[in-house]
């Protein structure tokens, strides 16, 4: 009995300490391991998604890139004197440290590394595992993607081209994909040695890319050949590259109204405008488009509706009562004031994002209405005439917006006139959808001054320090070769 | 260990002989008069010995000046004998009452609490029984040397900050292993909802028996990979020799809220935010100023918003125990049902909670046991209190709301409506404002719920095989369980469930399994040879733990008639709370405990560990520690000197070794991973992990040397040890350029800081009467930590208090955890502004009234000044106590016994937030403080000119010297009067005891801390955040009345 008992106990004991080795080495369920993230053509394509759904995140896309771009100008007034959400970037008074400054560049540098990361693994084994066709269309959507992140960190954080031609700091251009610690220490590229690369990407991805895809959601939310096209007249205007514009405009432009793209996604101007800001938000006016749905949200206080509607959201902003919408030019007929409203006796925008909470509205990033505008700009800077043709396309902007206004030739003396009403159709078009930094910066114009309850924030001219952003206080902690703006 | 072994070979040959000169002969026998082999027979104060034989025989020759003979042997009380005339002298050694005698759990086992020679410290349960508390932590403070605890609030049944030795770590925890009957078992905050949840709180305090603490590596080294922060062992309790003893332990007790901050009343509140707005320049009656709201009645509205959060809370406790034991069975059963409610309204702690523990001999062999424990808790909460960890600046934190919410509206509307305006916030009544306060936190308190109910069984099984009365055999498999269900609940007439044009209302539920089993093997081995005593254990153990968690969440409801998750709702549920993972340790460990007569002590322990959590190249680590100790008083010379009149004991002993840490890691972290999402409806996969397959423990090397004296028959008792702590490869996040995209900072083995300190204990039965016994108890600490590197590139770590303000800052040749504060220097008598000190050491004054924005800042010479922010900070003052303790008195007379103890700890410092938010010029509420406010020119103030908007000049923009306070502080932290009634009267009710009480917790505290308690944490249990008080409520003070009755 004693020994039996003993031996048993010895014995148990003994196997209890070897069986469950295995266990020491646990596999997690809900992760999948780096060894096996380009094994099968689904884990491709999910990674594909998950390039934009980074981009898509509230710190950069899904919200506060394109907030940032429009209340650090003129057209809108902070009503909360909120840190958290862009009192700084409003008051001009952001610092190296300021949360703002730091996420944005961390998300979109976290996006580019996602890129570089595919890109790698794709040459590495994706591009075999998913077949020739594929592996083109998803390196091509991967280098569009890196193109914007880089393009869209050039409008905060570097000194726009037009100065010295793109000769002043650019951003630390990363190509190989990061995946452990490491020495990261990179300068600044010039800032046209980061265009060069955008437009080496974004030529790539035009060859590559698919030119539509079978269902709207991805058609609005994925890179196919037009948008990559609509991107190039933005970087291009953005170089002040007027011919090169008019180039990529023309294949996805015909040349007289009603304006539509030829080939591929067929984009086109919607009647209404307001439906573009509707569900499914998938109409062939937007370009490309953040998608969110009651699953996927913007996050808190990352919400344009949030920041800009009153009645649907936090009436974070309100609009500048000496801004835009002060404007006489812009009737009382246009449907685009629609979106205004008045609120506790101040005017937001207060519709353009109404889906409320959740916050449902998907995030313009292109709209067709953009090309033409662009297209028309570059068409009379590069004529410097009243062209018919740019007059035709701001036209197609406005009257489809408001029925009692159409532009002709003669409506304008002059080639400014025109540019002048072309860049202030920019400001009523895209009001809230943050192309207005970007359009005072490409051209070195001033921020005007602004007048809030709690206090006036001066004008910004393009010599002030604050014009751009500075660069993130942890990159200038962590990577000693980068150098402040 | 091979090393260990030599050198006690070697100790044991060093036995010498001495001359003899008389015979002495004998027999020593059991309680039953049957011989003992091998007992040591010893000439007291000499090396003169011999052992027993088989027939428990002896003969042993003696120098004519031997006066006493000793006999021991394992496991029976020592008897000493005087030897006189004697020639034959026969013993017979009672086996050793361990319930009776000091002993010390010391994992996987006991010891004579005499024979340790590492550092542990004993709690009797009595010290943490019977109290208005929920965990039984909450009472150690001022307890034990070295252990230092923090309450952090008044939330009830939130884990305490808990250090033995300093902080051990700074990413991972420093909460100590602690180990429950043998089972290491969960610990921190298991709630996921606004009311703390303790997973401590499972053992009912008056179920337990001892805490025994081990500190130094020499006693903790056995549990290897997890005994850096030390070890607390919890015994529960057993059955006593004798029949059944049912006992009944109950009390009820009131708990008060203690030294709010005074704030301004409706009047004061309204004049002083129209003086800061017309000083802004920017009063207009119409539009832009405040008024005082009006009653229906016409009376003024003067809303106290204390008087909707905070209540006096009753509480109460009943517990049942029927416990006894025959030679064969043991047994304790007990039962307890507590309820007890907070200081703040709707925070309520029940517990109902059974133990079973059983001890069952069958035959001289073979025994077997076990236990079993289940405990359900609810903790209850109707809002965010603003106190727990990442809590401190949630909108709807009630703390907060109490002072910062406008005086002059009221809660209700004269409808009886909730007085909330179209966001969900607080009303502003007859105000010409935006807004003047957060969330109504009356509409919160009645109306929502964060509820949180845990359900625990802990328990365990054993068979014990005892071969030969010096081997025994034993396995143990224990469980524990710990099932969490959060509820929230937050309806659309709150703040916190508000949904601008809808019914709005918002439920979460989730639920939480974690479960974990322990299987332990151990063979041990005590022998004694004469002069040697020995004892080996060796053993193996797995534990595994493994959680998962899931829930949903829903939004905005179709008809406010719903009120939970099962309702109604408009939007698509979402998950929430999901979770699962494991983690798996494997271990085999071997300990050896030697001493020669009493006096040489030798002690080694050995652990190998193999822990799932790190990386690939280093999952296995060997820990191990040894100690040594040396009793003078058996010496010869000791009664040579006469010393032995006064020293009933001093012994010298020390220690060293190397433990790990690894508390609180992912169970993933280490590898590199990506994981899925959703775009547009469609799946996604992206990196998200940067592993480390390098990662490996946090490192320990602790060294004691310590003194053990008793005097006059240990009558007074002193115990000093000084210590240090070395810890190496610290696991930092370090983080990479973020131009490199990387998704995480990746955790990497780099820094290294230490602890050193000392650690002195006085006990002393002061007066020893028939009627009249005085014991008193005092022991203090002192600590030194000092960080020494952190990682390449981190050259400083900036803690935030709920991520949004930075007041701590860690680095190297500082504490840990030191304040980061931008230095002020007053305020301007000439204009009222506040003056700042830059980085430059420059002063600038500020003025929110400026005309622009960029003439705010000002040098004292009039031109512009860069704004001054945290970019100027300095590294201002340690938060880390240098000095605590405590001081026991018990006094009996008679029938009455009077308790009091006292707590202390100093040279620390507490950043109080809470000023910057109460001196905010927003439209919050201020503390009375700024009726002090400069007016005119020469007026010599701390408070500047009131602008309305201002929240810089007062620390709210970020944090300021000005709101760092010295936190010592001495706390009359529990009284106790009792009353036993006499034994006469007692048996004549025919019960075995009665005892009366009343008790009074925090009744008193003296400190220059003027916030409510500088005994705070706005950060939890975290490493480098402490000392911050950031509108954290406020601990309470309680006064309960008790009955223990035996029957």
């Amino acid at each position: 009995m004693k020994n039996k008992l003993l031996y048993l106990l010895v014995a148990s004991g003994l196997v209890l300490g070897s069986c469950q080795k295995s266990r020491i080495s646990p596999s997690p369920t809900t992760a999948i391991s780096d060894l096996s993230a380009f094994s099968t053509p689904d884990r491709v394509l999910n990674q594909v998604r998950s390039l934009y759904s980074n981009m898509r995140n509230g710190q950069f896309y899904g919200g506060r890139y394109v907030i940032y771009n429009d209340i650090r100008c003129e057209e809108f007034i902070n009503e909360l004197t909120n840190g958290v959400t862009g009192l700084e970037v409003w008051n001009g008074t952001l610092n190296n440290n300021n949360n703002q400054v730091t996420a944005l560049w961390a998300q979109a540098y976290y996006v580019i590394n996602l890129c570089n990361v595919f890109l790698q693994g794709m040459s590495n084994t994706g591009n075999t595992v998913v077949g020739s066709t594929l592996a083109a269309n998803y390196n091509g959507e991967a280098r569009f993607v890196r193109a914007l992140c880089y393009y869209s960190l050039l409008q905060l954080y570097a000194r726009p081209y037009y100065d010295g031609s793109g000769s002043r700091p650019g951003l630390p251009l990363r190509l190989t994909g990061n995946s452990g610690a490491g020495d990261y220490n990179l300068a600044r590229s010039t800032v046209n040695e980061i265009y060069t690369q955008i437009l080496a990407d974004l030529n790539f991805a035009e060859t590559n890319v698919p030119l539509t895809y079978t269902d709207a959601i991805s058609t609005t939310s994925r890179a196919h050949r037009n948008s990559v096209i609509a991107l190039k007249t933005r970087v291009y205007l953005t170089m002040q590259q007027y011919a090169n514009v008019i180039t990529e405009a023309n294949k996805i432009v015909n040349a007289t109204a009603p304006f539509a793209a030829a080939t591929g996604v067929a984009h086109t101007l919607q009647a209404d405008i307001t439906n573009v800001f509707k569900a499914p938000y998938t109409t062939t006016e937007s370009v490309f488009s953040m998608p969110f749905n009651a699953n996927e949200t913007p996050g808190t206080q990352n919400q344009l509706g949030y920041y800009f509607s009153k009645s649907f959201g936090n009436g974070e902003y309100s609009l500048n009562p000496a801004g835009i919408v002060a404007d006489a030019g812009w009737t009382v007929n246009d449907k685009r004031r629609t979106f205004n409203g008045t609120v506790g006796g101040k005017l937001y925008l207060n519709t353009k994002y109404g889906a409320g909470s959740p916050y449902t509205d998907w995030v313009p990033v292109i709209r067709y209405s953009e090309v033409l505008l662009n297209l028309a700009e570059a068409r009379v800077r590069t004529t410097n005439a009243v062209d018919a043709q740019a007059v035709a396309l701001l036209n197609a902007v406005r009257n489809r917006s408001d029925a009692t206004v159409t532009y002709t030739v003669g409506s304008f003396a002059t080639a400014t006139d025109l540019i002048n009403a072309i860049l202030k159709e920019r400001r009523i078009e895209f009001l809230g959808e943050g192309l207005r930094s970007p359009d005072l910066l490409r051209l070195g114009m001033t921020i005007p001054a602004k007048t809030a309850t709690s206090g006036t924030v001066v004008a910004i001219p393009p010599s002030a320090p604050n014009y751009i952003w500075p660069i993130s206080a942890s990159e200038l902690i962590l990577n000693p070769l980068c150098t402040d703006n | 260990m091979r090393k260990l072994f030599l050198l006690l070979c070697g100790f044991v040959f060093l036995a010498v002989q001495a001359q003899a000169q008389k015979t002495i002969t004998g027999k020593v026998t059991d309680e039953k008069g049957n011989p003992i082999a091998n007992v040591s027979v010893m000439v007291k104060g000499t090396t003169t010995g011999t052992a027993t034989k088989a027939d428990g025989t002896y003969s042993l020759a003696v120098p004519a000046s031997a006066r006493t003979l000793v006999f021991s042997y394992a496991d029976m009380t020592p008897e000493e004998v005087t030897i006189g005339s004697q020639v034959m002298i026969n013993s017979s050694l009672k086996a050793e009452d361990k319930s009776l005698s000091e002993v010390v759990v010391v994992g996987y086992g006991t010891q004579r609490k005499k024979d340790v020679t590492g550092t542990v410290a004993t709690v009797k349960g009595a010290a943490v029984s019977n109290k208005p508390i929920q965990s039984f932590e909450q009472a150690l403070g001022g307890r034990a040397a070295g252990v230092q605890i923090t309450i952090p609030n008044g939330v009830l049944n939130n884990p305490p900050v808990i250090r033995i030795r300093g902080t051990n770590s700074l990413s991972l925890s420093s909460y100590p292993l602690i180990v429950v009957d043998g089972v290491p078992t969960f610990t921190g905050d298991a709630s996921g909802s606004n009311a703390a949840g303790n997973a401590l709180a499972s053992i009912n305090p008056n179920d337990i028996e001892s805490i025994d603490i081990a500190k130094d590596a020499a006693s903790s080294a056995i549990y290897g990979s997890r005994a850096a922060n030390g070890v607390l062992f919890i015994t529960t309790k057993k059955g006593k020799l004798g029949k059944a003893r049912v006992t009944y332990d109950g009390w009820a007790g009131w708990t008060t809220v203690q030294r709010l901050p005074e704030v301004l009343n409706a009047q004061q509140y309204t004049d002083h935010k129209n003086l800061a707005l017309v000083n802004a320049g920017t009063y207009n009656a119409a539009s832009n100023a405040f008024y005082t709201s009006l009653n229906t009645d016409g009376s003024p509205i003067d809303t106290r918003w204390y008087d909707y959060v905070y209540r006096t809370g009753f509480s109460h406790s009943n517990n049942v125990s029927v416990a006894g034991a025959t030679d064969a069975t043991n047994y304790y059963f007990s039962m307890g049902y507590t309820s007890q409610q907070g200081i703040i309204k709707r925070n309520d702690f029940r517990r109902i909670n059974v133990l079973g523990n059983v001890d069952q001999k069958i035959n001289k062999y073979l025994s077997f046991g076990g236990k079993i424990s289940f405990s359900n808790e609810l903790n209850l909460a109707a809002a965010s209190s603003g106190s727990l960890n990442g809590e401190a600046f949630n909108t709807a934190g009630l703390g907060r709301l109490a002072f910062l919410n406008a005086p002059n509206v009221s809660p209700y509307l004269p409808n009886g409506a909730y007085n909330i305006n179209s966001s969900g916030l607080l009303g502003i009544g007859a105000n010409k404002q935006g807004q003047v306060g957060l969330y109504n936190p009356a509409a919160s308190l009645d109306l929502n719920r964060s509820n949180s109910e845990n359900n625990h069984l802990q328990g365990n099984v054993y068979i014990q095989l005892k071969p030969t009365n010096w081997m025994t055999l034993r396995t143990v498999y224990g469980i524990d369980y710990l099932l969490t269900d959060n509820e929230i609940w937050s309806d659309g007439r709150t703040g916190e469930g508000f949904i601008a044009n809808t019914f709005g209302g918002s439920a979460a539920s989730s639920y939480s399994k974690n479960k974990r089993f322990v299987w332990t093997n151990t063979l041990t081995l005590d022998k004694s040879w004469g002069k040697h005593t020995v004892s080996v254990l060796v053993g193996n153990e797995q534990q595994r733990s493994d959680n998962v968690g899931f829930g949903l969440s829903r939004t905005q409801v179709s008809d406010p008639f719903y009120t939970n998750l099962q309702g109604g709702f408009v939007q698509a549920p979402l998950a929430a709370g999901l979770g699962i993972g494991e983690n798996y340790l494997l271990s085999g460990f071997a300990s050896m405990k030697y001493n020669y007569k009493n006096k040489y002590f030798l002690s080694g322990n050995y652990r190998r560990d193999g822990a799932s959590q790190l990386g690939a190249n280093n999952k296995y680590g060997n820990f191990y520690g040894a100690s040594l100790g040396w009793e003078l008083t058996r010496e010869g010379f000791w009664e040579k000197w006469k010393l032995d009149k006064a020293f009933s004991s001093f012994k010298l002993r020390a220690s060293y070794g190397k433990v790990g840490n690894i508390s609180g890691l992912g169970n993933y972290g280490t590898l590199s991973t990506y994981s899925a999402g959703l775009y547009g409806g469609f799946a996604t996969l992206a990196f998200t992990n940067a592993g480390n397959p390098s990662l490996t423990w946090e490192t320990s090397k602790k060294t004691d040397i310590g003194l053990n004296i008793g005097v006059l028959k240990d009558r007074f008792t002193v115990e000093f040890t000084w210590y240090k702590n070395n810890i190496d490869g610290l696991i930092i996040a370090v983080p990479q350029p973020p131009s490199a995209g990387l998704p995480n900072s990746i955790n990497t083995n780099v820094g290294s800081m230490y602890n050193q300190g000392y650690e002195l204990t006085l006990n002393a039965n002061v007066v020893q009467g028939k009627n009249f016994t005085w014991t008193s108890s005092f022991n203090v600490s002192h600590n030194e930590n000092r960080v020494t590197s952190l990682a390449p590139g981190v050259t400083r770590i900036i803690a935030s208090t709920s991520g949004l303000e930075s007041p701590s800052i860690t680095l190297p040749g500082y504490a840990l955890g030191m304040l980061f504060v931008t230095r002020t220097a007053g305020v301007d008598p000439a204009t009222g502004r506040r003056i700042f000190i830059n980085a430059a050491g420059r002063q600038v004054f500020f003025d929110l009234s400026a005309p622009t924005a960029a003439q705010r800042y000002k040098y004292a010479d009039g031109s512009i000044a860069p704004s001054v922010g945290s970019q100027d900070a300095v590294i201002y003052k340690n938060t880390d106590p240098h000095i605590y303790g405590g001081f026991d008195n018990t006094f009996r007379y008679k029938g009455f016994e009077l308790n009091a103890l006292i707590t202390f700890q100093a040279d620390f410092w507490v950043y109080y937030g809470s000023y910057a938010g109460l001196r905010d010029q927003r439209y919050w509420n201020n503390s009375t403080d700024v009726l002090r406010r400069w007016t005119k020119p020469g007026d010599v103030t701390d408070m500047p000119r009131p602008v309305f908007g201002d929240n810089i000049s007062n620390g709210s923009s970020f944090p300021l010297d000005v709101n760092v306070f010295k936190g010592d502080f001495v706390k009359l932290r529990t009284v106790t009067l009792a009353y036993n009634v006499p034994k006469a009267l007692v048996d004549k009710a025919r019960f075995n005891s009665i005892r009366f009480y009343i008790s009074g917790n925090n009744l008193a505290i003296k400190t220059k801390y003027p916030g409510p308690d500088p005994e705070v944490s706005s950060n939890g249990n975290g490493a480098i955040n402490q000392g911050v008080d950031r509108n954290t409520v406020a601990n309470g003070r309680q006064i309960t009345v008790g009955l223990n009755i035996g029957f």
